[in-house]
């Protein structure tokens, strides 16, 4: 049996898939939407890559999450790395582009910039915890034009002239938009604006003060935009790539950091149908209140956290 | 709560909010109370439930620091006979604090004036004529002692301060020795010392291996005399400190992280100036508002620290 690894991205808006060979020859990947149900979506994403992965050849012996949702997901399937997805996107890019400088990524709720230099990452910065300028900002305002997000870029790239929309912060673009679009402007130069202000809006925020050098290599859900591949290319005045994978970098990186890592588990495709559900507890033993989440395998509690102290804390049985 | 023992029962029990002001001043304080005998209590730890009494009498427009504030005051409210509420405006040239803490009396007693709790003050200002130990004068004859004995309390209260900060400076230095990751917090001393707001992050990352300098602890003099080199005219007191403690240690350290609470109005200048103090080292930036969720927080804590990893080949 050859070994292989499996890596799980799970952001907000999508979830992210991929196993991979010990020369991170992709055997199987898949992207779907996480619908606000980051076990459900895990589960189906497991079942879509058992049936393109050659089970009889390949044995999976570590197992990585990565993405906002990395914690709940990493103790459903036992993973044997949990990474942010700063260190994942990372450690992806540099191993496919080994030359990059700058690695751009917009996803759903957060923004970064990642600077590399000799393949090492170097510096990076990421999104205040508000979510103004990323995926959830450009899916809201599609909806609001009555468009679906997959088509922002092509209206994008046709548009003659651009307007400029307010690229601070989300509420006021969007009330520039609203005006925008009472005014009579045609809808590709309003969505075409809207692709600049978060170009504009990543650029002033997490860009800022950031020295980026070419090559660039762009990824995130938001990537797949090219409305916005075209107004980065436009502001940086150099060519900006979107690897084929660029939206499974993170999945990518994580199981590549599964592989370095010693740990070794064998991973078992059965979690798909076992009953995992959440459940909220308030702790009560102070005015904190904290909000622990407990996280079931059937009728037992395998993991929990969320509590800020010792008092919260709720022990498992295992 | 902590309630300092005292045979004098002419004198009013002084209730002490453990929120801004506090985290700076607290010391001499408490040691200036201790001197003329006079009781007084904290209020209890920050946890969710002062943000809360906080926020539901404050301004919604004002920052987190300021909210936490007036929860504090709120958790003493009944069960003191005044609450000390200083107003701190300037201690001379360049040495000036923000607005809520100059108007803090004010804020205090409009946002509290429905709990019909009294208020004890003192105002320093310094280039107007009151210094601190003027103002001192001031609080201890309002609370009925004559003018000798509260000098000699107030200079017993400074020699007290002085030596327990000095103590804690040198801690804090010899930390700056220690090998392994060292990451240098900056930001106002009542947020990082808070225990709901900027103590998980210290607890964070301390869990993670990482040497924490704390931006506030520092020989303040020294700190002051290193602060000018890159704005001469930044008049806070607070913000100097943090610029001329990084120009002093920036050498050691191998990552800045900068808190602030929303819309702190001095940071947002000021943060500016320190990540221009320093090059090709990993800035992170919190702004911290009242997110109950860790989750987010600790995302940008584990990925920095894993850069810094990076940087120094430990990954």
């Amino acid at each position: 049996m050859e070994k292989a690894f499996l890596g799980i991205d799970i952001g907000s808006i999508s979830t992210k898939g991929v196993i991979l060979d010990e020369n991170n020859g992709i055997l199987a990947s898949e992207y779907i939407w996480t619908e606000g149900d980051p076990i459900q979506a895990v589960k189906k994403l497991l079942g879509l890559l058992e049936a393109g992965f050659d089970k009889s050849r390949y044995t999976i012996v570590g197992t990585g999450t990565t993405g906002s949702a990395r914690k709940l997901i990493g103790t459903m399937v036992g993973a044997t790395v949990v990474k942010n997805e700063i260190t994942a996107h990372a450690v992806g890019t540099t191993t496919f582009y080994p030359d990059v400088r700058t690695i751009l990524e917009i996803g759903g709720q957060d923004s970064k910039i990642i600077l590399v230099e000799n393949g090492v990452a170097n510096d990076y910065a990421m999104n205040t915890l508000c979510a103004a300028g990323t995926g959830a900002f450009l899916s809201s305002q599609a909806k609001r034009l009555g468009i679906e997000v997959e088509e922002i870029g092509d209206y994008a790239l046709s548009a003659k002239h651009p307007v400029s929309i307010a690229a601070r912060c989300t509420v006021f673009a969007e009330s520039d938009l609203v005006h925008k679009i009472q005014t009579g402007h045609a809808k590709e130069d309003i969505i075409a604006g809207v692709c600049n202000a978060v170009v504009a809006n990543y650029l002033n925020n997490v860009g800022k003060g950031k020295r980026i050098a070419s090559p660039v290599v762009f990824q995130g859900g938001v990537s797949k935009n090219k409305g916005v591949v075209a107004a980065f290319e436009k502001a940086l005045h150099c060519p900006v790539t979107v690897d084929a994978n660029g939206h499974l970098m993170g999945a990518i990186g994580v199981a590549i950091l599964a592989r370095g890592s010693k740990e070794r588990r064998e991973f078992d495709f059965s979690v798909e149908n076992t009953d995992f559900h959440v459940r909220d507890a308030s702790c009560g033993r102070c005015s904190n209140n904290c909000e622990i989440i407990c996280v079931y395998r059937g009728d037992e509690l395998i993991d929990s956290w969320g509590n800020r102290c010792e008092r919260g804390s709720i022990r498992t049985k295992a | 709560m902590k309630q300092v023992s005292t045979t004098a029962s002419r004198l009013p029990l002084i209730g002490i909010p453990r929120g801004m002001p506090y985290h700076r001043f607290g010391d001499l304080w408490k040691a200036f109370f201790k001197a003329l005998d006079i009781q007084y209590v904290e209020s209890e730890p920050t946890t969710l439930r002062t943000l809360e009494e906080g926020t539901a009498v404050a301004l919604d427009e004002t920052c987190l620091a300021m909210k936490l504030y007036l929860g504090h005051v709120m958790n003493l409210a009944g069960k003191c006979e005044f609450i000390l509420v200083p107003g701190i405006k300037s201690f001379g040239r360049n040495r000036e604090y923000c607005p809520h803490f100059e108007g803090l009396y004010d804020l205090v007693r409009n946002s509290c004036r429905d709990s019909r709790q009294k208020l004890i003050t003192y105002q320093v200002d310094e280039p107007n004529g009151m210094s601190e130990a003027d103002a001192f004068l001031e609080l201890g004859k309002a609370l009925g002692f004559g003018g000798r004995e509260v000098k000699k309390a107030y200079q017993t209260a400074k020699r007290e301060e002085q030596q327990r900060w000095q103590k804690r400076v040198l801690l804090e230095n010899a930390k700056v020795r220690e090998s392994g990751l060292k990451v240098f917090l900056a930001g106002h001393s009542y947020v990082l010392e808070d225990p709901y707001v900027g103590k998980p992050i210290r607890n964070f990352l301390e869990a993670n291996g990482v040497t924490v300098l704390s931006g506030p602890v520092t020989d303040r003099e020294q700190a002051m005399k290193n602060s000018g080199v890159l704005s001469p005219g930044c008049k806070w007191e607070i913000n100097r400190e943090l610029l001329g403690n990084l120009a002093l240690k920036k050498k050691n350290i191998d990552g800045l992280i900068l808190i602030s609470t929303f819309p702190c109005g001095s940071d947002s200048m000021v943060n500016e100036l320190l990540t221009r103090q320093i090059d090709s080292m990993p800035v992170l930036n919190l702004v911290l508002d009242s997110q109950s969720g860790m989750a987010g927080i600790e995302t940008r804590l584990e990925s920095f620290v894993d850069i810094i990893r990076f940087k120094r080949g430990l990954m």
